[in-house]
């Protein structure tokens, strides 16, 4: 008998409420989705290249899943509650017929373990369902064809959703049930709203909004405009006045709300108007703590949501080769490797093959403290940087109060290009024209011919801060004055060199096997002369040939040229790497963040929609009043999608504007990059429809739940039938 | 002092409830006529009837067979849409526990029906301070439920049933949750609108103090109305009450008896 009521109750519950059965679904499926994160393929595939920094990302995960177990233990309870408060009357009946206590919270602890294993399985099903699709999207989106998919079922991650789940509903029902068993079973049959109604005085409501008002302007004042200052704790202080705020604004604006409501007298008899906003007051008025928890998750939400979508525009970046030109770059003796890219197992896959030779120029000598005594004197250069500098630097120039350099993008191009060249200028690389030449031609540019007495400051793109290196204006115009006033900027063992403006600048390698900020091209004869022959290192590049990549796209070849040069036991690097590192930075920087960004947007939705329903269950007997006034069932429901649609619409208006802001502060900090990327509208839209998409499918099932209620209305026996 | 013509007619009004099986008769054909102004009481003990009788002519719930006509139009017939421009509109209600909603203040309560039926506030804006006045609630207009008495609720709740100036009060144990005190100073003013306003009111009550203040009273037991008593034009209030209970003590021996 007690395990047949057990049943029955439970199979009840799910009929009746499905919100809350959806609440303990989408906590199931969330748990599983973060914890079998490391099966994503896009997780598999870079964890070949970057098992680092994965392992670190990995590492992270228990911390996200407490912290998601954390937020959804507090949902679950809202959501138990609910459940509860709809049936007290029931649990009254049991307790008023003799069942004892201890049996009831026992049955209801059963209950809630028999229905926790319907969710279990629902969501175990559907966050499987999701964490394939969302792998199978990664995988196609950002793969390019190299990224294989494997369906995968992470057993380790059931079993700790399981665990993870069962815990937290099991101490929430025993929270709740010993709150029940507190309770009178007077309390219980007469489950009413709180009569208690206070009008509120306006002073203290304007007060209210007033100086929730004043504190979200200071957070937000702090947000925009001092956000850099002293980072971690202005960051603190902005979001904890940001949340005090809010709640004060809240808690007045319901209020006033109310107020206002009743003032106009007008419109007063306007259909169920009163009535509407009289029931939302009291929903937000009574509740304003709830309703601003909401709007503070709300907030973080969409700026969540912005900061991992704008990692995913930076996307476009991992594909972006305009420097880089190689695809492979193999190191090891020169002969040797040329003898394995051209034998007919490697000659397929190679195309533009290019040997590169660098090494670092002689030094002249040595003074009396050790130092070297270089043989580079680009004083005259240096000078026309230092003109070039706006007036404060320049001051602090020639004052001689700057003591290092930094490289940064906020420094203006002249401060950059001076630090560069005080690091790198007394003992600079050297390459050979032909070296670069070759480059060139591979990208379809002229090849540069420098004079006897010629030649070119090459600035790597892919380490400097500054935008198109290959055209920087500064430089530009002190060369081209250079060359109209015959002056030398520059003299190397006392003989002057012509700087060659606007050559284009790429990537000499693959990847990062040579970093350098910058170095000198020279004519091969002057390159020979004076490289100093310890430092000089020799690197084979070469490209996918282009029919290749047509026939068969960049990633596959490029897969099978890695494997052939790892069985001949060279060292080599690829784009690959290059790939797979930028995939991780977006990939680590999108995931977890668009997850946390979406479980708070259902989480603040799902409490919204349960407190709604909760008051409308409790204040049922208003609307059999309406209907013997007179009210048509139409009437009725459309008051109440309007209370739903003014319930929903309070927390999100704020969160929009707090959101905003905050996403404002972010790009002001260069938290979020969003660069006139095509991608940036689309991508917005798409994460604000998915934003609105979530919120009004709660909304919407929140109306029909309501409605539903309306219909099944039943004054004593029939209304209006 | 009654108005000439019939407002309400009831016709062989009949309520099964149950099944095949298991059938219970609660009205079992029960006819009557509401002259206009009247006020008019039903008195029965409990199970006698008299609840289900006041639902269908209140419209909350449909006879098995037999008319209700109001004014000559068959209401148990309406369709619900018709129905809901009946309730609150041609038809007030007064409830025992006075169903007042608590988180409306006094005024937007009484004017609840004007809103639900879309009546324009300027129209009323008279009618209610005229009720207000009458009624003594004025200082509770803008207090919600909660800080009111039992009275001042009930007094409340009548505004609300007289807002729209409807044909009929149905009133039902109007006064079951009331003090003594309350109770009277409610009767008073109901016998009050009753005679001034020619308002007809058709109240159901057990109590016989309340009872007294009707013009007519129909007693009804087991679906069946089986007696009538009719105050005098010269009696008092205190004699009609007296009479009353003299009846109750005979009905009460009779099914004593019965049984």
């Amino acid at each position: 008998m007690f395990f047949k009521l057990i049943i029955r109750n439970a199979k009840r519950s799910l009929k009746e409420n499905l919100i809350y059965f959806a609440t303990l679904v989408v906590a199931v499926a969330s748990f599983y989705i973060i914890l079998s994160l490391e099966k994503q393929d896009v997780i598999i595939f870079l964890k070949e290249f970057e098992s680092d920094a994965i392992n670190k990302l990995l590492a992270l995960m228990p911390i996200v899943y407490g912290f998601a177990l954390f937020l959804l233990f507090f949902l679950i309870l809202f959501a138990n509650r609910y459940q509860l408060n709809r049936r007290s009357k029931e649990f009254g009946m049991y307790l008023l017929l003799g069942m004892r206590k201890e049996r009831l919270i026992l049955q209801l602890l059963a209950e809630g373990m028999f229905i926790s294993i319907w969710a279990l399985i629902s969501g175990l099903f559907i966050g499987a369902f999701l964490a394939e699709l969302i792998s199978l999207t990664v995988a196609k989106l950002v793969g390019q064809g190299i990224i294989s998919h494997q369906f995968s079922l992470s057993l380790t991650a059931i079993v700790f959703t399981v665990i993870g789940f069962l815990l937290i509903q099991f101490i929430a029902l025993l929270i709740l049930g010993g709150k029940l068993f507190y309770q009178e079973i007077y309390q219980l049959l007469n489950d009413q709203m709180d009569k208690k109604q206070e009008m509120g005085d306006v002073k203290g409501n304007i007060f209210h909004i007033f100086i929730g008002t004043v504190l979200l302007v200071i957070a937000y004042w702090l947000a925009l405009f001092r956000f850099n200052e002293v980072e971690g704790f202005i960051l603190f202080l902005a979001l904890i006045l940001g949340c005090i705020g809010t709640i004060f604004f809240i808690k007045g604006f319901g209020k006033l709300l109310g107020i206002m409501a009743s003032r106009s007298e007008k419109k007063s008899t306007k259909g169920l108007r009163t009535f509407t906003f009289r029931q939302f007051q009291e929903n937000v008025a009574h509740k304003y703590l709830s309703v601003s928890v909401t709007s503070i998750l709300m907030t973080l939400s969409i700026i969540l949501i912005a900061d991992g979508a704008s990692s995913i525009l930076s996307l476009d970046k991992v594909y972006n080769r305009e420097t880089s030109v190689y695809d492979f770059t193999v190191y090891g003796e020169k002969e040797k490797v040329e003898q394995l890219l051209n034998s007919e197992e490697m000659a397929p896959y190679v195309a533009d093959l290019n040997l590169l030779e660098i090494g670092h120029m002689k030094r002249k000598g040595e003074d009396a403290d050790g130092m070297s005594i270089s043989m580079v004197d680009w004083s005259k250069l240096r000078e026309e940087l230092i003109l070039a500098l706006p007036r404060k630097e320049r001051e602090l120039f020639e004052s001689g109060d700057i003591q290092g350099y930094t490289i940064s993008p906020d420094n203006p191009d002249a401060l950059n290009l001076l630090g560069i060249l005080e690091i790198d200028a007394t003992i600079p690389y050297l390459i050979p024209e032909s070296s670069y030449n070759r480059l060139l031609e591979a990208v379809d540019e002229e090849p540069l011919n420098l004079q006897a007495n010629e030649m070119v400051l090459y600035l790597n793109p892919d380490l400097l801060p500054m935008e198109q290196v290959d055209n920087i204006p500064v430089l530009e115009q002190i060369f081209k004055n250079a060359a109209q006033s015959k002056e030398n900027l520059l003299t190397i063992d006392g003989t002057a060199f012509f700087l060659r403006p606007s050559v284009p600048m790429r990537g000499l390698v693959a990847d990062r096997s040579i970093e350098i900020h910058s170095a000198f091209i020279v004519p091969d004869q002057v390159f020979e002369q004076l490289v100093n022959r310890e430092t000089y290192e020799t690197y084979w590049n070469f490209r996918i040939p282009k029919k290749l990549q047509d026939e068969q796209g960049l990633m596959m070849p490029m897969k099978e040229a890695s494997e052939k040069l790892s069985a001949a036991g060279f060292g080599f690097e690829s784009y690959l790497h290059n790939f797979g590192r930028q995939l991780f930075y977006v990939v680590a920087g999108s995931y977890t963040i668009l997850y946390m960004g979406i479980l708070f947007l259902i989480i603040a939705c799902t409490v919204l929609a349960l407190q709604f329903l909760t008051q409308m269950k409790q204040t049922k007997n208003r609307f059999l009043t309406l209907s013997m006034l007179g009210a048509k069932r139409e009437q009725m429901k459309k008051s109440l999608r309007m209370q739903v649609l003014l319930t929903f619409l309070l927390p999100i208006s704020l969160a929009v504007v707090s959101g905003a802001v905050g996403i404002w502060g972010l790009i002001k900090a260069v938290f979020i990059r969003i660069d006139n990327n095509p991608l940036l509208f689309p991508m917005s839209i798409f994460f604000a429809c998915i934003v609105l998409g979530i919120f009004s499918i709660y909304g919407m099932a929140v109306s029909r739940t309501a409605e539903g209620e309306i219909d099944k209305l039943r004054w004593k026996t029939n209304v209006g039938e | 002092m009654i108005g000439q013509g019939k407002l309400l007619e009831i016709q062989d009004l009949r309520k099964n409830y149950g099944n095949k099986g298991h059938v219970t008769r609660a009205l079992n054909g029960v006819s009557f006529d509401v002259l206009k102004g009247e006020f008019l009481g039903i008195m029965g003990p409990s199970g006698s009837g008299k609840t289900t009788l006041l639902n269908c002519i209140a419209t909350i719930m449909k006879p098995t067979s037999g008319r209700v006509l109001l004014k000559g139009d068959n209401i148990s017939s309406f369709d619900s849409k018709r129905l809901a421009e009946y309730r609150g509109s041609r038809i007030g209600y007064l409830f025992q526990d006075f169903e007042l909603l608590d988180n409306l203040t006094g005024k937007e309560n009484i004017l609840l029906p004007l809103s639900i039926h879309g009546v324009d506030f300027a129209k009323a804006r008279e009618k209610l301070h005229e009720l207000a006045t009458f009624l003594e609630i004025t200082d509770v207009l803008n207090k919600f439920p909660s800080q009111m008495s039992g009275g001042q609720k009930q007094r409340v709740a009548v505004a609300r049933s007289l807002i729209s100036e409807p044909d009929i009060v149905l009133a039902d144990e109007p006064t079951g949750a009331l003090d003594t005190r309350s109770a009277r100073n409610l009767m008073n003013k109901l016998t009050e609108i009753n005679r001034k306003n020619e308002r007809t009111i058709l109240m159901v009550t057990h109590d016989a103090n309340a009872a007294s203040f009707c013009s007519r009273i129909l007693f009804i037991q087991d679906g069946v109305i089986f007696h009538e008593l009719r105050r005098q034009q010269s009696e008092s209030r205190e004699e009609f009450y007296e009479r009353i209970l003299q009846l109750l003590a005979q009905l009460g021996g009779g099914s004593a008896n019965v049984l």
